[in-house]
């Protein structure tokens, strides 16, 4: 691997930097069998641009349905998210989309790779989408800076889980997002892997100052970003800093 | 036993992935097993009615000779009750003066020996055609009625004839048996015959006589007896089961072609159920690897397999034959009177067993080579991703096993045909197309993975969807292949039978043929219609009628003749004399005589005939003409251009032997549209005996034919394209979960929906391009073999119908894409996004 992991991002003041996400009064409700369902319950966060976030909460506290409304994958029924300076509830789906593959990556627990698509494929697709000239050149390079240089051919069956989650994350930076959202990412990872994954997730962070908004039910893995957002039954419970 | 416990309990889990095998095996069953029904059905309406059908236990034919009375008096002796039957062409004309075409049919006072008739208003037999008030009466069909304007009381003109139009023909017993060809049924006595004049020397028409036998007397014998009395005869004796042999051919042919048909739509069903077996066992693969973690054998796992898709086929099969037993039932119901004869309706065991083996052959022969895949699934595949190994290849002996139930499956086609070098030919056509299908998709997907790659991002993708591991391009191509192969072929055969017969005949063809003119009035028939302006053209040859009685010495109930020259060797043909050669006339093989020749009779035949009669240049034809039997040294065979509609004889025989024999002549006369009613008018009232055919009335009539076959061709083709567009959903479902997460993850990549679209649309749109190309090449070589080897045609290119097929595909293509796209862009992503 040619990445030099460093240590985690410098402490980012929420105050000392603009927001690069506003988020508002954020209400999303779910219809269910048994009744509308309440996920969240007015939310009200800044994350300030280059600030690393971890948000730590119980299952079903809401933390993916906050990463998902902020991908713009999930519509909040309430409230206002503002994304670099641009209220995003009101977006339709492609502006959305255009949203995301300008400004946002998104990192998986399960990896969602496209399994027909080799890694170098996986890792062009969003610079492809964007229109990108040089876009395989990039994605090689990407792939190369997580130490997937030489599995360019390979099918995301052929590889295994920690490899997975590293071309997942070379295909998140590749475009240089200004944010990174990244759910549960060692979730399906060994601990030893787990780790390795995420040291190269901070040391990417760190080069290209991506913000970062990390989901986990890790607390030492919280511990490694800047501020902890604590939900509990969808709810802000406590946003103190690291 | 332990495999169909455990097979029990995975049953017991649901058939959803296993659905789309039960709906292509039923609708394939259900298309055989409804054609077997419904031919038996037929066959048994001929068998149980061929005694009304025939009018009487037995015919004796006479062809245009009246049969002698000491026939009748020979019958009667023998307790036998008989009716004489006379029928013939002639020109029926109404008190307005306007005039058709008609089929007469003159009976005696006996008619119907069997069966009964009925008109409206109802009356008896004797009532409508008997003599009151000084005229005989005539019955015709509402066709006459309709087009003339005539109404029961209506004097009408036969011939030199006044007849009074007393009933409308709603039932007539013995139709089949004697059928109307050139024109709608009119019937008249026997007794109002002389007075038209029609029944001149050498006049085109045929005398019957029907026969009922005493109760517990033996037709056969009676055959036997009446031979031996009256030898040397010619006669065409027929009992009730050869009372409609052109509908039991037309029957077989149909049914042949239906079963066929059927038979496409199982093979394309086959193709689903490999699809289908396969998607499930994708479904499966993670429960086989867990079982085989446990210690089940590979064997164990290929039974439990083996035994699922199995029961799931039989209900699919049974589930095809209920709805084959069931349908004909019903469409008896609504067919009805289209119908030749009533079928009998029932359960008939033959058809359905037949079809429900052809049902259980395709499953098993298209099941086991994925089945077979099963056995290869290991427990380490519980962690990898791709579980089941793609090109796994099953192990020899279900590879032994395939074949073979391939082979009984060809081998079960032919064997249950009745022509089978064509189901043969079938077999391979369709075996060749499905590999020229899978050929082709296979090198689709070896171009799309070579060429350069476009620079917008959609067609990227669109393009790389045909080659990704997993792609479904060779399925998709072979699912729809057959389909609409069969569609292409089926539009091009019709548009070539079509434009022969209705766009290139008419400059050719005469605007009318008269028949039954006379020796004595040819002159002033011809003065006549010479001095008609508009009219150019004139031609006219002798005409006798002849009845083959022997093919090379052999009789001709002996004569083995192919299925489609067969229906020569029945009732009279066509015979003429001449010196010279027509203009016109292609030779095959042999010479014509010397214009001066003298020498024992020869004859110039129909070069098809003799090629399906076993026939050659030096062989001898018996021919019955007027009761005399001649023999014809055959001197050559011609190349007889009926679709020209000019005259053409099957029989033209050297000068010297006819010119004496009593005879009419045939003419044909071009006209322009506004000569042509005046032309048929005049010729009519100088010569009410003379029988005028309009070739525009004959090509409407052929035209709305071609309209009914062409739509009954379009319904039997949709029929294979229906089971090839069932498959095609089966397998853009089994692919359409993948779709859906590609494009949930393609959405939160940042694809917008217009280029998922367009990535699809392009997909579909290659696929479909190619589909139709491969198509067009199958439709115009199976086409090019049917119109020209099976119809004896000319076959013509015609691109705007290979077109229509190819833009037909890529619809079809492009529609089913859009629908799996548009299932995918609706998806929401959040759900699938989630963590596991």
């Amino acid at each position: 691997m040619d990445i030099i992991v460093t240590p985690p991002a410098p402490f980012v003041s929420v105050a000392s930097e603009p927001a690069l996400v506003r988020v508002r009064g954020l209400h999303l409700t779910v219809p269910a069998s048994g009744g509308p369902v309440n996920i969240l319950r007015g939310i009200d966060l800044d994350i300030g641009a280059g600030e690393a976030v971890g948000v730590v909460g119980p299952s079903g506290s809401g933390k993916t349905s906050l990463l998902m409304v902020l991908a713009g994958l999930e519509r909040a029924t309430s409230g206002s998210v503002v994304l670099a300076g641009r209220e995003i509830t009101g977006l339709d789906e492609d502006a959305l989309a255009r949203l995301r593959r300008e400004q946002v990556g998104i990192v998986f627990q399960a990896f969602f790779l496209i399994p027909t698509m080799t890694a170098l494929e996986n890792v062009s697709i969003p610079l492809e989408l964007a229109g990108v000239a040089d876009a395989e050149d990039r994605a090689a390079a990407s792939l190369r800076a997580v130490g997937l240089g030489h599995r360019f051919t390979h099918l995301p069956g052929q590889l295994s889980g920690g490899e997975q989650q590293r071309v997942a994350l070379a295909r998140a930076f590749a475009p240089r997002p200004r944010l990174l959202l990244a759910d549960e990412p060692t979730g399906n990872l060994d601990r030893a892997t787990g780790e390795a994954v995420m040291d190269l997730l901070f040391a990417l962070r760190e080069q290209a100052g991506t913000t970062l908004m990390l989901i986990t039910h890790d607390s030492a893995l919280a511990a490694r970003c800047s501020r902890i957002v604590r939900l509990a039954d969808g709810r802000v419970e406590d946003g103190r800093i690291a | 036993m332990l495999a169909f416990r455990l097979a029990r309990r995975e049953l017991r889990g649901g058939v959803r992935g296993l659905r789309i095998v039960l709906a292509c095996l039923a609708l394939g069953v259900a298309a055989i097993a409804s054609v077997g029904t419904l031919r038996e059905g037929i066959s048994r309406g001929l068998a149980a009615d061929g005694r009304r059908i025939l009018g009487g236990d037995l015919e004796v034919q006479g062809g245009s000779e009246a049969l002698p009375d000491t026939l009748r008096d020979w019958l009667r002796a023998r307790g036998a009750a008989i009716s004489d039957v006379i029928t013939l062409r002639s020109m029926l004309v109404a008190p307005s003066g306007d005039r058709m075409l008609v089929e007469l049919k003159a009976v005696d006072g006996a008619w119907p020996l069997v069966g009964q008739a009925r008109f409206s208003p109802a009356q008896p037999v004797a009532s409508v055609l008997g003599n009151s008030d000084g005229t005989y009466g005539a019955a015709a069909e509402a066709l006459v009625l309709g087009r003339l304007g005539l109404h029961p009381g209506d004097r009408v003109r036969i011939g030199n004839a006044t007849l009074t139009l007393r009933a409308q023909i709603d039932v007539e017993p013995d139709r089949v048996a004697s059928p109307s060809i050139f024109g709608p049924r009119v019937l008249v006595s026997a007794a109002a015959l002389p007075a038209t004049g029609l029944l001149q020397p050498g006049a085109i028409a045929e005398h019957h006589l029907r026969i009922a036998l005493l109760d517990g007397a033996d037709p056969a014998a009676l055959t036997t007896a009446l031979r031996a009395a009256f030898p040397d005869t010619g006669w065409r004796i027929r009992g009730t089961a050869d009372a409609a042999p052109g509908v039991a051919q037309f029957i077989d042919q149909t049914s042949l072609f239906m079963t066929l048909v059927g038979l496409t739509s199982l093979l394309v069903g086959g193709i689903g159920v490999a699809n289908g077996v396969r998607a499930w066992l994708e479904a499966r693969a993670r429960s086989i690897a867990t079982l085989r973690c446990l210690g089940a054998s590979p064997r164990l796992v290929f039974a439990v397999c083996l035994i699922q898709v199995l029961t799931l086929s039989t209900l699919g099969v049974l589930a095809g034959l209920a709805a084959g037993a069931i349908l004909p039932i019903v469409a008896v119901e609504f067919l009805g009177d289209v119908l030749p004869v009533p079928p009998q309706t029932g359960v008939f065991f033959a058809p359905l067993a037949l079809a429900g083996a052809y049902g259980l052959l395709t499953a098993a022969a298209f099941a086991l080579w994925p089945l077979g895949r099963a056995m290869r699934i290991s427990g380490a595949a519980l962690f990898r991703d791709a579980v089941l190994p793609a090109m796994a290849r099953p192990p020899l002996p279900l590879l032994a096993a395939n074949v073979a139930l391939a082979l009984a499956l060809v081998a079960l086609t032919v064997a249950t045909s009745p022509e089978r070098g064509f189901a043969l030919g079938f077999c391979c056509a369709a075996a060749g197309t499905l590999l020229l299908f899978r050929v082709g998709g296979a090198l689709l997907t070896w171009g799309a993975a070579h060429i350069r790659p476009p620079r917008r991002p959609w067609a990227r993708l669109g393009l790389a969807n045909l080659y990704r591991p997993g792609s479904s391009t060779p399925l998709m191509l072979v699912s729809v292949g057959l389909g609409l192969s069969t569609l292409a072929a089926v539009a091009l055969i019709e548009g070539n039978v079509r434009g022969q017969i209705l766009e290139q005949m008419p400059a050719q063809a005469p605007s009318f043929f008269f028949i039954d003119v006379q020796n004595d009035q040819m002159p002033a028939f011809r003065k006549l219609v010479e001095a008609t302006p508009g009219v150019s053209d004139f031609k006219e040859v002798p005409s006798l009628r002849a009845r083959i009685v022997a093919v090379k010495g052999v009789p001709v109930d002996r004569v083995h003749a192919t299925p489609d020259t067969a229906w020569a060797l029945r009732g009279d043909r066509g015979l003429t004399y001449a010196a010279a050669m027509p203009a016109d006339t292609r030779l095959t093989a042999g010479q014509w005589w010397a214009k001066d020749y003298t020498g024992p009779p020869l004859v110039s035949f129909d070069a098809n005939l003799a090629k399906g009669w076993g026939v050659g240049v030096g062989d001898t034809l018996r021919v019955n003409v007027l009761g005399r039997d001649l023999d014809l040294r055959i001197a050559s065979l011609r190349d007889v251009a009926w679709r020209t509609l000019g005259i053409n004889f099957t029989l033209v025989a050297s000068p010297g032997l006819l010119e004496h024999a009593p005879h009419t002549h045939i003419a044909t006369v071009r006209a322009t549209p506004a000569a042509q009613g005046g032309l048929l008018r005049a010729v009519t009232d100088a010569f009410p005996n003379v029988s005028g055919i309009s070739i525009a009335e004959v090509l409407q009539a052929v035209a709305a034919l071609l309209g009914q076959i062409g739509t009954a061709l379009a319904a039997t083709g949709s029929l294979t394209l229906a089971a090839g567009a069932l498959v095609l959903a089966g397998a853009v479902a089994a692919g359409q979960r993948r779709r859906v997460q590609e494009a949930v993850i393609l959405k939160a990549l940042g694809a917008s929906r217009a280029q998922i679209r367009a990535a699809w649309l392009v997909e579909f749109g290659i696929l479909g391009a190619v589909a139709g190309l491969l198509a067009a090449v199958v439709g115009t070589a199976a086409s090019f073999g049917v119109v020209r080897y099976v119809m004896h045609a000319q076959w013509a290119f015609l691109p705007g119908t290979l077109a229509a097929t190819v833009a037909g595909c890529v619809a079809l293509m492009l529609a089913f894409g859009y629908a799996g796209t548009a299932a995918a862009l609706r998806a929401k992503a959040a759900p699938l996004l989630r963590n596991e």
